[in-house]
């Protein structure tokens, strides 16, 4: 086939994947108040009062490893999270990261020992693995 | 074309685009708009077509993407520095194979349409390599471990915000196309070097400034 067709092929192929794809993003987006912790489902409000605040930097919320402690996850250092944001982002941390970990009241994830992208924004669930 | 004057092309165009990463893409990022569509298909895509016009000569684009990623080693914001640097490399090398395959035919009447469609393409596959680059050193380098479940679960919306860069790259390509009347070989080396070297160094005191 010769270049030119091709290049305006999968340009239309190009255009059709990304407008798909934001389609699919839209629609399965999750719009939650709520985070499920652990198969539970909490309030932030709820998860702010069971576990201990924390500040980091410029960053205030409450500490991850204290709300996995306080929801009652046991021997939570075994396990690996799986923190999972609205639009479908997510990030597996271990124990220690969590050690680290603190949510925001806007409902993100901020760890001091692991790079940005391991932000996560609108947390929707932390799941325990 | 001369050696000399093809390294001194890759290191002022390379130096240009780890610039740009490391000074724009910050500033753009801070004024919440979507840095990384933008960064692609402006800076990293249009810079790689520019130098192409410029020097026709393969395996330049590599070589720009291995100095702006040396830059960006530079560069004091972001997380992982590494992680970017190598992603703009894989950058430089799948700009280099799409030219190879989508360069278009200059000789045919709607060439427009076919430079905005090699644009759309090139542009989207930049930024798609360049993200999902990203978010697998990123955890590789960090504590974290790399989980590809993680990466499955995003690509969707890795696909749907290339499409801005996509639309970019789109425009960028015929307008970039236009420039093709200028030859860096007619530019004479009196005022060829001191002015490529002199942009390489600014930009490289700036970012290193900024650190």
């Amino acid at each position: 086939m010769e270049k030119n067709k091709l290049n305006l092929i999968l340009a239309i192929i190009v255009i059709l994947v990304g407008i798909g794809s934001s389609v699919y993003v839209q629609a399965t987006k999750i719009d939650s108040k709520h985070i499920i912790v652990n198969g539970k489902d909490y309030t932030i409000d709820q998860l702010f009062d069971i576990s201990e605040e924390k500040t980091y930097e410029t960053y205030s919320g409450i500490a991850l490893d204290n709300l996995i402690v306080k929801t009652g996850v046991e021997d939570p250092e075994i396990h690996e999270f799986i923190i999972i944001g609205a639009d479908g982002y997510q990030k597996t941390v271990k124990w220690e990261n969590m050690s680290n970990g603190l949510l925001t009241k806007d409902g993100e994830s901020i760890f001091s020992d692991l790079p940005k992208a391991f932000i996560v924004k609108d947390i929707v669930e932390i799941k325990v693995d | 074309m001369e050696k000399r004057k093809l390294f001194a092309g890759i290191l002022v165009f390379g130096s240009l685009w780890g610039f740009s990463e490391c000074i724009i893409g910050s500033m753009l990022r801070n004024a919440g708009l979507p840095a990384g569509a933008i960064m692609t298909g402006v800076f990293a895509f249009g810079l790689m077509v520019i130098s192409r016009m410029f020097y026709k000569t393969g395996g330049m684009q590599f070589g720009m993407g291995l100095v702006a990623g040396a830059l960006r080693l530079f560069n004091p914001f972001g997380g992982c520095h590494i992680c970017s640097a190598i992603a703009i490399m894989a950058e430089g090398v799948i700009f280099e194979i799409l030219w190879y395959k989508l360069s278009p035919d200059f000789e045919e009447s709607d060439a427009l349409l076919n430079k905005s469609s090699m644009g759309i393409v090139m542009s989207y596959c930049i930024y798609i390599v360049g993200y999902v680059v990203t978010q697998i050193l990123t955890p590789v380098f960090s504590s974290a471990d790399f989980h590809i479940e993680n990466l499955i679960a995003f690509i969707p919306q890795i696909l749907a915000s290339g499409l801005l860069a996509a639309v970019i790259g789109g425009i960028m390509a015929p307008t970039i196309f236009l420039l093709n009347i200028i030859d860096i070989t007619k530019v004479r080396n009196r005022l060829y070097y001191p002015a490529t070297i002199g942009v390489s160094a600014l930009c490289w005191w700036i970012v290193i400034a900024n650190t």
